[in-house]
C-alpha cells in the first residue's frame, strides 16, 4: 500500500519528534501517500498510514478530513488552488477564476476532460502582496493576469 | 526601513548563511556559546525593546519568555508560528525566504533563555518554498555546529525541526498549532493550562511568530534600547506590514512603529489610479475596518490603531477603494471564517455558518430588513463566548463593516444589488465574464 | 490540597484549589446548564453551555474548565451569564431538528429541559437546516447524528472509558461528523454506555426504538445479575414488559457504566421460546396442564423414581437468585439429600469450595501489578475490567498467563500464552523462582522444575508488586486440574503477600457458595452426581444444550427410563423436550425479586419489575409449594423477604485445600470451550440485538498452525461445529472455542 520509498520519507518526518510521539508525523505521511495515489486519498491508505504509525484510523481519518490540503474525491494532474480571499479579490481574482474555468470548460471543484487539471477556490495562501495568485504544486504563481494564465496552463503536461 | 526582519534584502543571496553571518548573524548566539550572556539579561534587553508578539496578540516577548519554569528538570520546547494564515498577510513568507537564519538563531536563544534543547519550526503547508529555503538554512547551521547537542564545548544543546501543516487557518492560534503539531486535528485547547506550563507533548512550551524571532538577534546585537527608540511609547522598533488591497504596488514594508497609515500608503504607491480612499483594514481580516478618514489619521502603532478602533494585529494592511463593494467584501470575510472554523465550540460553529449564511443570502438579493440587526445581534453572541479568537475573528468585521458603512449594506438590502455598479455575487457561482 | 473559599451565587462555600467552578456549584447543588461536561470523563470546554460570569474577567467564563481561586465571586445567573447561556443554546438550535415528537430522547433530553430554560421562544434562523448522513455502529446503538451536538461526550467515553478509539470527529467547522471510522460498529463490551452519556438523541439505544415513550414507563430500581458485580441499574417497564434498562450510579459498585450484557439482555424475556405454562411428559408426549396437575405430577415423579432420598440431585445455573438457592438447597437437603451443585460447568470440583477473593471492587483501581490467569477480563467481567484498566492508567502493569492472546483495552506487559494442560507447570515454575527469590525453602515436588526467564520476570513483578493482585479467571472453569491451580495460586498470593480476585464463578455464584448450594462430605457434585444413583434430578434454570461441562454423561443419564427430571426454567427448547419430564416454568431476571451477592459480598436485593408472563411463577415460590407436597417442614414463608432473611443466617461453606499435585498428560491437545459473554445465561443467549452485534456474533476456533497440522484440520474447516481460525496468538497442542454455539462433545 504505502512504497517503501514513501515508508522511507515518513521515517524521516518520523525521526523529528520524541519517541512514542510517532503520531507527529501523521500529516506528513498522508500528503506523502497522497501523492503517490494521484492526489487523492482512500480508506485503504488511511488504515496503512494508522498502521505504519501506530494510530487508530478513526484518527488518521480525522486529520485527514479537517485539512484542506487532502483530497478524497477525484483531481486533476494538476490542481490549480486559486485564492478568492479579500486580498487577491480585491485585484480582480474572481475574474481570474471565472476566466480559468471558462477556458478550461470546468468548475471549481472538477476535472477537466483529460484528466490533467481541476481548479479550487481557496483561503488565503499568504502571498497577498502578489494577488491574484494561486498554488500549482508547490509553486506559487503572483500577480495574475489572463495572459500570465494562459501561459501557465499551455506549460501544464 | 527594513532595518531588523528585512535587513538582508537586497543584497546578494540574502538567504544565505554566509550573507547572514557577514552582515552581524549569528554573533550573539556565539556569545551565548561562549558563555558570554545569561538568560536573564537577555530578557532585561528583551523587556527593554518593548518587543511585543508579531502574532497578533501583540503580548509582551521579554515577560512571556519569563513565564516559562527553566530551572524545571523537563523536556521544554520553543516552537515558531510560522503558520501564516490571516487575510492579507504575507510578510512571515519573506522572512523565511529571505531571512531563514534570524528565525533559527532566535529561536536558538529562546531555547537558551528558556533552557529548551529542542524546537520546532511549524510552517504552513502551502509554504513549500519558504519551507526548503528553511530547511537548507537549518543544514548550514547544524554544519556550522550552531545547531545540535552540546555546541562549541558548551554544555548548550538545540535541534531544531521544521513542520510542515496541511491547510488550515486555525493552526495559527497557538494551542491549535501544538495540537496540529502532536499529529491532531488543529482545535484549540482551552486554557487554562497555559502553554508555559502544558504545552507541546505535555510540556512547558513557547510560542512566538516568526517576526519576533526574527526579531530577537537584532535586538540584542545592538541593545533594547536601540530598537525600542525605532519606535513609538508602547511599541518598540520596527514592524513589518504587508500592504494589500488597492493600491499601485501591494509589497511588505518594515518599517518602525509610529509611521503614519499615510506615509506606508504612500510607500505602496498610493491607491490605483483615479481612485479614492474608502476603508482600511489595519492588522488582518481579523481586526475592525476603519474608514479612509479615521485610517488616514492614525499611525502605525499599537496605541494609535487601537485609539482608531481597531487593531494593528498581524501587520496586514488591507485598502479599500470607492469602487469595493463592501457587502461583498464582508460575504467574503465571513465565507473565511466559516469555511476555517475548527467546528470544536458551538457558538463559532454555528454562528459563523449563521453569518455566513445571511451575508449570502443578502448577496443573492434575497435580504430583509431585519438582516443587519440580526446579524450584529449573532455577532454578538459569538463573541467572547468561544475557546478561541477566532470566534472574535469572526465577529469583528461584521461589527464594523455594517457599523461603518451600513448605507451601503442598507442599499444592497433594498434594491437586491449592489451600490458599486457592476458588483455582482461571485462566492459561490462563478459567473461568465 | 489547600482549602479556599469562594461566593457562587452569593454564598459562600468552601473549594479546594484546582476545582472546577461547576464540581463546587454541583456540589453545592447549584444549576449550571451544561453538554459537554460529563463528572467521569476529561473536561473538553467546547459545548460553551456552562458560561458563568466570573468577578473580573471580561467575558464570560466556561464553569467545567475554569478552575476555582481563592475569593473569586461566581455568578451563574446574572444578565452577563444568562446572556452567553441563552446564546450558546440558541446556537445549539438552529441546527437541531425539531423532531422532539419521534424522537426516543424526547422526555429524557438534556437540550430540551435546558432549552425550556434558556432558549428564547422563536428562533431568527431562517436559513436551512443541517443534515447529516449516518454511517451506523451496530446492533445495539441507533444513531440519528442530525441531532448531535457535537459534546464528543462518547468520543471521550470511547477513548477514556471503553478505551477504545472508534469513534472520532471528522471534518471540521459546521461540517464536524461524529461517527466511526468504518462501518463496521463499534467493538465495545461498553458500547451502551454512549447512549446514555448522549445527551441528545442522537444515539439511542436501538432495540427500544419506537417502544414507549419514556414518560409512559415504569421504572424499577433493580440489580444486574450477569456478572459479579451487580451492577445498579434501572428497569423501564411498559405495559408489564421491560423496555430498557439503563444505570443507576453506585460509585462504589458500577460507577455510571453498565456491560452491554446487563443493558440489552432484557430482551431475551420476550423471546418466542418462553415457557408459559406447565407441561408434562406422558408416553413421550408433552401436553400442557394446570399447575396444580404439574404439582402433583412433580410429586409423584419424585416419589416414584427416588426409592430413597439420596437418588435426588439438584442442579442449578449461576444465575439464580440467593431466595432461590437456598429453598431448593433446603428443600434437598430436608428431603435427606446432599447432592447439590450449581458448578455445572467446572470440569474439576475436587476442592470443595472457590478460593476466596481478599481484594475489594474499588480497591482493584488502585493496584500497582496485576497477573491475569485465565481469563479474558474485559469480556467476562467489564466492569471490573474496567477498574483494572483505571488501574493501568495510573501506572499500573499487568501480566497475563492465558492460552490465548487477547486484546484487553489496556497495555499488557508480559503475555504468556500456556495451553490449559501447561498451566499448572507453567505456576510450579513461577512458584519455584519465587521461592528462589525470596529465600524460602523449596518443596520437594518442585525440585525437578526449571524456571526460565518468563517465569522468572513474572515472579520478579509479583514480589516487586506492593498492592498488586493475582486475578483467576472463567477460562479455569473448564481446566481438569483447576483446584491445583487455585492452590498453588493461592500459595503463591501468599508468599508475595499480593492479593487475590477469583473470577472464575460468575453470575450470584456468591449467593449459591452462601447458602451452601454445593455438596457436604457425604454429597455427590455436579460431575459425580451423573451416575446410576440419581434417579431423579431437579433443574432450575439449567439448559441441557449449553450449561453442562459434561454434556454426553449428563444427557446420558437424563434420557435413562427410570430417571425423572424436574425443569424449573423460564424457557423451553428441543434438549429440555428430550431429557425433561416436566417443566414447570419459572419468572424469569426482573419479573421475581430476590438477591444478588456480589464480589464484595454485598448482598443487593431488588423487587420484580414486572409480572412473569403466561402461568409463569416465581422460583422461590415454585419450590416452597413443592417443599409442601413433598410434606417437607420449615417452609412456611410467605414473601421472599422472610427466605432472604433465613438465608443469610445460615454460614457461608469455607474452602478447603488438599495439597494436590496433580499429573496430567500435557502432550495431548486439549480443547477448550469458553462462551462468548452473550452466551452465557438463558437470558442473554436469547436477547436479539445482543446476538446480532460484534460481541455477540463471536464464534471461531482459534488454533495454532501446528496444532492444526497435527488435527488435520485447516482454515476453511470446522471444528465442532465452529469456523476454524488459524493464528498464532494461540498456544501450542490446544483449541480456543470461544463461542456463541451451544457446547459440542469432542467427537459428537
Ligand atoms: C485564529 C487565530 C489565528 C492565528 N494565526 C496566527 C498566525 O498565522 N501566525 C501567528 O504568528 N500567530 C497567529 N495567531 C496568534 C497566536 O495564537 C499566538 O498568539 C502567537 O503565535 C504568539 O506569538 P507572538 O507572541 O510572538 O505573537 C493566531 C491566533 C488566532 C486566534
Ligand atoms: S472559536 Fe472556532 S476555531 Fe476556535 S475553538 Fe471554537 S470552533 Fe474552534
Ligand atoms: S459543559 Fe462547560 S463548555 Fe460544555
Amino acid at each position: 500500500m504505502i512504497s517503501n520509498e514513501a515508508k522511507k520519507e515518513i521515517d524521516i518526518w518520523v525521526s523529528k519528534y520524541p519517541k512514542g510521539r510517532e503520531s507527529s508525523a501523521v500529516m506528513q505521511a498522508l500528503t506523502i501517500v497522497q501523492k503517490e495515489n494521484s492526489g487523492i486519498l482512500n480508506s485503504d491508505l488511511i488504515y496503512a498510514v494508522a498502521d505504519y504509525l501506530k494510530m487508530p484510523a478513526i484518527s488518521v481519518q480525522e486529520v485527514a478530513t479537517f485539512y484542506e490540503n487532502y483530497n478524497h474525491k477525484p483531481v486533476g494532474k494538476h490542481v490549480v488552488r486559486f485564492c478568492h480571499n479579500i486580498s487577491c479579490m480585491l485585484n480582480g481574482s474572481d475574474d481570474l477564476i471565472s476566466y480559468l474555468e471558462n477556458k478550461l470548460e470546468v468548475k471549481t471543484g472538477e476535472v477537466t476532460k483529460d484528466g490533467l487539471v481541476s481548479v479550487r477556490k481557496v483561503e488565503c495562501l499568504g502571498a497577498c502582496v502578489g494577488g491574484p495568485m494561486c498554488q500549482i504544486g508547490d509553486q506559487y504563481y503572483e500577480n495574475l493576469t489572463t495572459d500570465k494564465l494562459d501561459k501557465i496552463l499551455e506549460e501544464l503536461k | 526601513m527594513n532595518e531588523v526582519c528585512f535587513k538582508n534584502l537586497g543584497k546578494e543571496n540574502p538567504a544565505s548563511f554566509t550573507t547572514y553571518e557577514a552582515n552581524g548573524g549569528y554573533q550573539v548566539w556565539r556569545k551565548i556559546l561562549k558563555g558570554e550572556l545569561t538568560p536573564d539579561e537577555i530578557i532585561v534587553e528583551l523587556k527593554t525593546s518593548g518587543l511585543r508578539g508579531r502574532g497578533g496578540a501583540g503580548f509582551p516577548t521579554g515577560l512571556k519568555w519569563s513565564f516559562m519554569p527553566r530551572n524545571q528538570e523537563v523536556q521544554k520546547y520553543v516552537v515558531c508560528n510560522s503558520d501564516e494564515g490571516e487575510p492579507g498577510t504575507c510578510h512571515d513568507r519573506d522572512i523565511l525566504r529571505y531571512n531563514p537564519h534570524s528565525v533559527i538563531e532566535g529561536m536558538a536563544i529562546a531555547g537558551f533563555v528558556m533552557n529548551a534543547t529542542v524546537g520546532y519550526n511549524y510552517i504552513r503547508g502551502e509554504f513549500m518554498e519558504p519551507y526548503y529555503r528553511f530547511e537548507e538554512a537549518l543544514k548550514d547551521a547544524y554544519k556550522a555546529g550552531l545547531l545540535g547537542k552540546t555546541l562549541q564545548g558548551s554544555p548548550i544543546s538545540f535541534d531544531l525541526y521544521t513542520h510542515l501543516g496541511a491547510g488550515a487557518y486555525i493552526c495559527g492560534e497557538e494551542t491549535a498549532l501544538l495540537e496540529s503539531l502532536e499529529g491532531k486535528k488543529g482545535q484549540p485547547r482551552f486554557k487554562p493550562p497555559f502553554p508555559a506550563n502544558v504545552g507541546l507533548f505535555g510540556k512547558p512550551t513557547t510560542i512566538n511568530n516568526t517576526e519576533t524571532f526574527a526579531s530577537v538577534p537584532e535586538i540584542l546585537s545592538r541593545g533594547g534600547q536601540w530598537f525600542a527608540d525605532l519606535g513609538v511609547e508602547n511599541s518598540g522598533g520596527t514592524k513589518c506590514f504587508s500592504v494589500t488591497g488597492s493600491v499601485k504596488h501591494p509589497a511588505n514594508f518594515e518599517v518602525p512603529m509610529g509611521t503614519p497609515f499615510s506615509k506606508l500608503l504612500e510607500l505602496a504607491g498610493g491607491l490605483k489610479e483615479g481612485r479614492t480612499l474608502k476603508a482600511v483594514i489595519p492588522g488582518g481580516s481579523s481586526t475592525p475596518v476603519l474608514t479612509a478618514e479615521t485610517a488616514m489619521n492614525m499611525t502605525m502603532d499599537y496605541d494609535s490603531i487601537a485609539n482608531a478602533g481597531s487593531m494593528l494585529g498581524a501587520g496586514s494592511v488591507i485598502v479599500m477603494d470607492d469602487t469595493t463593494c463592501m457587502v461583498k467584501t464582508l460575504a467574503r470575510l465571513a465565507h473565511f471564517y466559516y469555511d476555517e472554523s475548527c467546528g470544536q465550540c458551538t457558538p463559532c460553529r454555528e454562528g459563523t455558518g449563521w453569518l455566513y449564511r445571511m451575508l449570502q443570502r443578502i448577496l443573492d438579493g434575497n435580504g430583509k430588513k431585519e438582516d443587519l440587526d440580526l446579524l450584529l445581534s449573532v455577532s454578538e453572541k459569538i463573541e467572547g463566548n468561544t475557546i478561541c479568537a477566532l470566534g472574535d475573528a469572526a465577529a469583528a468585521p461584521v461589527v464594523s463593516f455594517i457599523n461603518n458603512f451600513r448605507d451601503e449594506f442598507e442599499y444592497y438590502i433594498k434594491n437586491g444589488k449592489s451600490i458599486i455598479e457592476g458588483e455582482h455575487n461571485l462566492i459561490e457561482e462563478a459567473t461568465s465574464v | 490540597m489547600s482549602e479556599i473559599e469562594i461566593e457562587i451565587d452569593g454564598n459562600l462555600v468552601k473549594a479546594k484549589q484546582g476545582d472546577s467552578i461547576i464540581k463546587i456549584a454541583d456540589r453545592e447543588g447549584i444549576e449550571v446548564p451544561r453538554f459537554c461536561y460529563h463528572k467521569k470523563l476529561s473536561v473538553a470546554a467546547n459545548c460553551r453551555m456552562c458560561l458563568v460570569d466570573v468577578e473580573g474577567a471580561p467575558k464570560a467564563q466556561p464553569a467545567c474548565s475554569t478552575p476555582v481561586a481563592n475569593g473569586m465571586k461566581v455568578h451563574t445567573k446574572n444578565d452577563k451569564a444568562k446572556f452567553a447561556q441563552k446564546a450558546v443554546m440558541e446556537f445549539l438550535l438552529i441546527n437541531h431538528p425539531l423532531d422532539c415528537p419521534i424522537c426516543d430522547q424526547g422526555g429524557e433530553c438534556e437540550l430540551q429541559d435546558v432549552a425550556m430554560e434558556y432558549g428564547s421562544d422563536v428562533s431568527k434562523f431562517n436559513e436551512g437546516k443541517r443534515i447529516v448522513p449516518d454511517k451506523g455502529i451496530g446492533a445495539l446503538i441507533q444513531t440519528d447524528m442530525t441531532r448531535c451536538i457535537h459534546c464528543t461526550r462518547c468520543v471521550r467515553f470511547g477513548a477514556e472509558v471503553a478505551g477504545i478509539v472508534e469513534m472520532g470527529g471528522t471534518g471540521r467547522g459546521e461540517g464536524v461528523k461524529i461517527e466511526p471510522f468504518l462501518t463496521e460498529g463499534i467493538q465495545s463490551e461498553l458500547s451502551g454506555n454512549m447512549i446514555d452519556v448522549c445527551p441528545v438523541g442522537a444515539l439511542t439505544s436501538k432495540p427500544f426504538r419506537y417502544e414507549a415513550r419514556t414518560w409512559q414507563m415504569n421504572a424499577v430500581p433493580s440489580v444486574a445479575r450477569h456478572d459479579l458485580v451487580g451492577s445498579n441499574i434501572i428497569t423501564q417497564s411498559y405495559r408489564g414488559k421491560v423496555k430498557r434498562v439503563v444505570a443507576r450510579d453506585n460509585d462504589s459498585i458500577n460507577e455510571t457504566w453498565i456491560s452491554d450484557r446487563d443493558r440489552f439482555s432484557y430482551e431475551g424475556l420476550s423471546h418466542e421460546s418462553r415457557a408459559l405454562k406447565p407441561k408434562v411428559k406422558i408416553d413421550g408426549e408433552w401436553q400442557e396442564v394446570e399447575w396444580q396437575e404439574a404439582l402433583d405430577f412433580t410429586i409423584d415423579g419424585i416419589k416414584n423414581n427416588a426409592k430413597n432420598p439420596e437418588q435426588l440431585g439438584v442442579l442449578a445455573s449461576k444465575y439464580s437468585s440467593l431466595e432461590e438457592y437456598f429453598l431448593m438447597q433446603k428443600l434437598a437437603r430436608s428431603f435427606g439429600s446432599d447432592n447439590i451443585d450449581f458448578r455445572i460447568d467446572q470440569s474439576d470440583l475436587s476442592d470443595g469450595g472457590s478460593l476466596e477473593s481478599s481484594i475489594t471492587l474499588s480497591e482493584i483501581e488502585s493496584i500497582d501489578h496485576a497477573l491475569i490467569v485465565g481469563s479474558y477480563t474485559r469480556l467476562e467481567q467489564p466492569m471490573i475490567n474496567h477498574r483494572i484498566r483505571k488501574a493501568v492508567l495510573n501506572g499500573a502493569s499487568v501480566n497475563t498467563i492465558n492460552s490465548k492472546q487477547f486484546d484487553f483495552n489496556f497495555n499488557t506487559e508480559l503475555d504468556l500464552l500456556s495451553a490449559p494442560q501447561k498451566i499448572l507447570s507453567t505456576l510450579h515454575a513461577i512458584l519455584k523462582s519465587l521461592h528462589l527469590k525470596i529465600g524460602t525453602d523449596v518443596p520437594k515436588y518442585l525440585s525437578k522444575v526449571i524456571p526460565d526467564d518468563v517465569h522468572n520476570k513474572i515472579a520478579d513483578d509479583l514480589i516487586a508488586s506492593k498492592n498488586g493482585v493475582i486475578v483467576l479467571g472463567e477460562h479455569l472453569n473448564s481446566n481438569p486440574s483447576s483446584s491445583a491451580i487455585t492452590n498453588l495460586i493461592f500459595q503463591i498470593a501468599q508468599i508475595t503477600d499480593l492479593k487475590i480476585a477469583n473470577l472464575m464463578l460468575s453470575g450470584n455464584s456468591h449467593a449459591a457458595e452462601r447458602v451452601g448450594f454445593m455438596p457436604t462430605k457425604n454429597g455427590m457434585n455436579a460431575i459425580s452426581m451423573f451416575n446410576e444413583n440419581t434417579r431423579v434430578f431437579m433443574l432450575m434454570d439449567v439448559d441441557c444444550d449449553y450449561d453442562f461441562i459434561n454434556l454426553q454423561s449428563a444427557a446420558d443419564c437424563f434420557n435413562n427410563e427410570d430417571v425423572f427430571v424436574v425443569s424449573m426454567s423460564s424457557f423451553e427448547n428441543e434438549s429440555l423436550h428430550t431429557n425433561a419430564n416436566v417443566i414447570l416454568p419459572m419468572a424469569s431476571y426482573y419479573e421475581a425479586s430476590g438477591t444478588h451477592i456480589n464480589f464484595d459480598g454485598l448482598v443487593q436485593s431488588f423487587s420484580a419489575s414486572v409480572k412473569s408472563p403466561g402461568d409463569s411463577k416465581p422460583g422461590w415460590k415454585i419450590i416452597k409449594v413443592l417443599a409442601d407436597l413433598l410434606e417437607l417442614e420449615g417452609f412456611d414463608y410467605i414473601n421472599s423477604t422472610q427466605v432472604k432473611d433465613e438465608a443469610l443466617q445460615s454460614s457461608k461453606l469455607k474452602s478447603s485445600f488438599d495439597d494436590v499435585n496433580a499429573e496430567i498428560d500435557d502432550s495431548q491437545i486439549t480443547t477448550h470451550w469458553q462462551y462468548a459473554p452473550y452466551a452465557t445465561d438463558s437470558v442473554s443467549r436469547r436477547a436479539k440485538a445482543l446476538q446480532e452485534s460484534n460481541i455477540g456474533m463471536i464464534n471461531s476456533a482459534f488454533v495454532s498452525k501446528s496444532t492444526a497440522k497435527r488435527l488435520d484440520i485447516n482454515g476453511d474447516d470446522l471444528y465442532l461445529g465452529v469456523p476454524v481460525s488459524i493464528t498464532d496468538a494461540v498456544a501450542e497442542d490446544y483449541v480456543f472455542v470461544h463461542t456463541n454455539q451451544a457446547r459440542r462433545v469432542e467427537g459428537g
